[in-house]
């Protein structure tokens, strides 16, 4: 057993400064062709990094001041990209990857849908072919980045006479194609939108965009969810990202507000809750390294990491009183880093409320947890069986 | 960097849960109104002292094991997750203050009886009102010759009626000063107390003059050296309680029907068992890094066992209430194992202060780091 971390004279350490230092301002062309987008990911797109080395190039990315890649791109380099290198055509892989790892085509995810929510197995979208095209049909909501994206990868229904799992099929589209509209949701923030909706109304996409085979799209959904979960283990206010119960502790004696005896203790769980899911991340990692199965930190690690980060927004938030109701974002010193998105307690605190619905509520993941890990009984889906053809009937016939 | 175990440590492990699985017999302790004297405490220690567990963490150089805490968290897990009743911890609790107070000599001597089976200990620091960290303690010690005299209290003492001897922290002119008694020392008055883990044995002590040996390294930093130590066991019985309780609370809810389904189907079962999976995930994250930074020396481990003691304390105390919940009522009758869980998580959360004090000291040594 041994829990050290990368040191600073790790030789893997250096030789990735050493190229920052050679490339102070890099384009991500050439972040890219060093393979440090996807460093994860095989040659040629990749290093073929284990996660050490992984979190070895994260560090150096923070230290040079550049944005990661999968930061800029996420959906390419963390969730879907890798579903190309592992069920798409080589002419997908020549065509999409080089320019997702540039960060030169932003990739979004079109899986949820206004009536199924969590059942994101209930997808109404349907895919028709026709001739060397499918043609797409339907409404996707809550797609980050589907405003500026280049690319989106879409769950669609190839077949209704199926069960809902069984029907789904994953697609590879332009965003700019006809037929592609794409609007914001103002989300309670009041901030920029995070957040869109996408219709697709007639979109032609040729077949050799399908993704896999037909019938495959619910595999895919699960392998993607499931890293994008285990992503989202980090100890970060929202998903994973943003300030730590580190920092939070940091602005609590700095500004002397631990000395407030109810806050200390508060501060006090949530600063240990934080470490300790650190650690989570570490085994993940470490278990990865030595070949062992990556098992449960995804789904518990999320389960556990959304609501810590709402709590230390909310702390944090606390500490402001009557003034934290005013817009304006000074609510404890953070020391002087870049945290993406979430980069300050309001917006933080604000934002929290979906920390615990998107990729996955916090009741699907409980279910998850018991379910998968624990082994008790499934949840009985009286809709699980069926075609999905006749889900559908069935809802029309008794509401008529 | 590889946070999983050795196979070494699984076997160790392995071994531990076989020879407590076949040993530790609870049923005497399932009828009403058991005490602690029947839990078998002298049953089980010759055996564990042929397994050679008191001899684990003694240095080699005075005739132990000299191996790791990660090592001492399989044994240490085990007899948690099984309740197993024995003067272990009192005999860890005593050596390790030896370990940090004494002479080399005392050390040969001392530590080389635990190491070959030959001496039980038990740690006295907390006082009558169970303070351990007093301005001034219930005990004192005064010169007597050559010697010193203990007089006084001391209170909350694991395992001292099964001990041989005893160290014992009182105040000498030259402050909190640890020293050794005989057990069965005239002045000695030890009296078990009605204490509700029944698992665990754990006395008062009265002092009248009785002789002692001076530990004589004894210094203000010995105490937290072995706290440091003491949270990790606790903390380890805790974190291989969660896991126990977690997985006899999902087998009930397996199966046990109601409404013509087995409870674990229900999401307000699920919900319950998957909080407890989560809090179980951490603890063991936090005993094993735990376990690791001691083991190493590295500066962290006092906030690591500091942080892990907290956690798991609070984690259990949860898991053992969803442990009776689940059960519904028969979970709450004696004749069922849930109380004795129930009851040892409560008390693992208090021996060594609660949870609370422990997140001030977190909080204290993030404030003298930030300073």
């Amino acid at each position: 057993m041994d829990f050290n971390l990368p040191a600073e004279d790790d030789p893997r350490r250096q030789e990735i400064r050493q190229w920052f230092e050679q490339h102070p301002n890099p384009t991500y062309k050439q972040i890219a062709e060093r393979g440090l987008s996807a460093a994860n990911w095989p040659a040629p797109w990749g290093m073929g990094a284990d996660p050490e080395l992984q979190y070895i190039i994260d560090e150096e990315f923070v230290r040079a001041g550049v944005a990661t890649p999968h930061s800029i791109n996420a959906i390419a380099v963390n969730q879907c990209g890798q579903s190309l290198l592992t069920h798409g055509t080589e002419e997908q892989r020549q065509r999409f990857i080089p320019p997702a790892l540039a960060c030169e085509e932003i990739w979004c995810m079109l899986f949820s849908e206004p009536s199924g929510g969590s059942d994101i197995a209930a997808v109404r979208t349907t895919a028709r072919r026709e001739g060397d095209h499918y043609i797409i049909n339907g409404q996707k909501i809550w797609t980050s980045a589907a405003d500026y994206a280049a690319i989106g990868v879409l769950v669609a229904r190839t077949d209704s006479s199926v069960s809902k799992h069984r029907g789904l099929s994953q697609f590879i589209i332009d965003m700019n194609s006809p037929g592609v509209t794409v609007n914001p949701i103002y989300d309670m923030t009041g901030e920029k939108p995070e957040y869109n909706e996408v219709f697709l109304d007639n979109v032609k996409v040729p077949a050799d965009r399908l993704l896999g085979s037909e019938g495959q799209g619910w595999q895919l959904v699960m392998q993607q969810l499931q890293t994008e979960r285990a992503g989202m283990t980090k100890p970060g206010a929202v998903w994973g990202y943003g300030p730590t119960a580190r920092e939070l502790m940091h602005g609590l004696i700095e500004t002397g507000k631990i000395k407030d005896p109810l806050i200390r203790d508060e501060a006090a769980k949530l600063y240990i809750e934080g470490e300790l899911l650190r650690l989570l991340v570490y085994r993940g990692m470490s278990n990865r390294i030595n070949g062992k199965p990556a098992g449960i930190e995804g789904n518990i690690g999320k389960m556990v990491a959304a609501p810590h980060g709402q709590q230390l927004s909310d702390l944090a938030k606390r500490t402001q009183g009557v003034a934290g109701l005013v817009v304006n974002d000074d609510v404890l010193p953070l020391p002087d880093k870049n945290y993406g998105l979430f980069s300050n307690w309001d917006y933080s605190f604000w934002f929290g409320p979906a920390s615990t619905l998107g990729v996955g509520t916090q009741e699907i993941l409980k279910n998850s947890v018991a379910e998968h890990i624990l082994g008790l009984p499934r949840d009985v889906d009286p809709t699980s069986k069926l075609p999905f053809a006749d889900i559908n009937k069935t809802k029309s016939s008794a509401a008529a | 960097m590889d946070f999983s175990l050795s196979e070494d440590h699984e076997a160790l492990r392995d071994s531990a849960a076989n020879f407590l699985n076949k040993e530790v017999d609870h049923s005497a302790l399932l009828a009403p109104k058991a005490k602690v004297d029947q839990a078998g405490y002298d049953k089980l220690w010759p055996q564990i002292v042929e397994l050679g567990w008191p001899a684990i963490v003694v240095p080699e150089s005075y005739g132990g094991l000299g191996m790791s805490y990660i090592d001492l968290i399989m044994i240490i897990g085990e007899m948690g997750r099984t309740l197993a009743a024995a003067p272990l911890f009192g005999t860890l609790a005593g050596s390790w203050m030896i370990e940090a107070a004494g002479s080399e000599a005392q050390k040969s001597e001392f530590l080389g009886a635990v190491a070959a089976g030959e001496l039980k200990l038990a740690l006295a620091v907390a006082d009558d009102d169970g303070g351990l960290d007093n301005a001034v303690s219930s005990a004192t010690a005064s010169r007597n010759g050559d010697g010193y005299v203990l007089s006084g209290s001391k209170n909350y003492v694991v395992d001292a009626a099964s001990s041989d001897k005893i160290v014992v922290a009182a105040d000498s002119d030259n402050g909190r000063q640890f020293f050794v008694i005989d057990s069965g020392a005239a002045g000695v008055s030890i009296e078990t107390l009605d204490w509700r883990d029944i698992t665990r044995e754990v006395c008062s002590l009265k002092l009248d003059n009785v002789p002692a040996e001076l530990l004589e390294k004894s210094n203000a930093e010995c105490w937290s050296w072995v706290r440091d130590r003491l949270y990790l066991v606790l903390a380890t019985e805790s974190r291989a309680g969660i896991k126990f309780v977690l997985s006899d609370t999902v087998e009930y809810a397996k199966q046990r029907v109601a409404f013509g389904r087995p409870i674990g189907s229900f999401q307000a079962i699920k919900h319950q068992l998957a909080d407890i999976a989560g809090l179980g995930e951490l603890t063991e994250a936090a005993v094993q890094y735990a376990a690791w930074a001691l083991s190493e020396g590295d500066e962290k481990a006092t906030i690591a066992v500091t942080m892990a003691q907290s956690y798991a304390s609070d984690s259990y105390n949860a898991a053992v209430h969803r442990y009776i919940q689940v059960f519904g009522a028969i979970g709450f009758t004696w004749e069922m194992k849930n109380h004795l869980y129930f009851k040892r998580a409560r008390a693992n959360s208090e021996l060594l202060g609660s949870p609370v004090e422990q997140r001030e000291q977190v909080v204290q040594i993030l404030e003298r780091k930030a300073a």
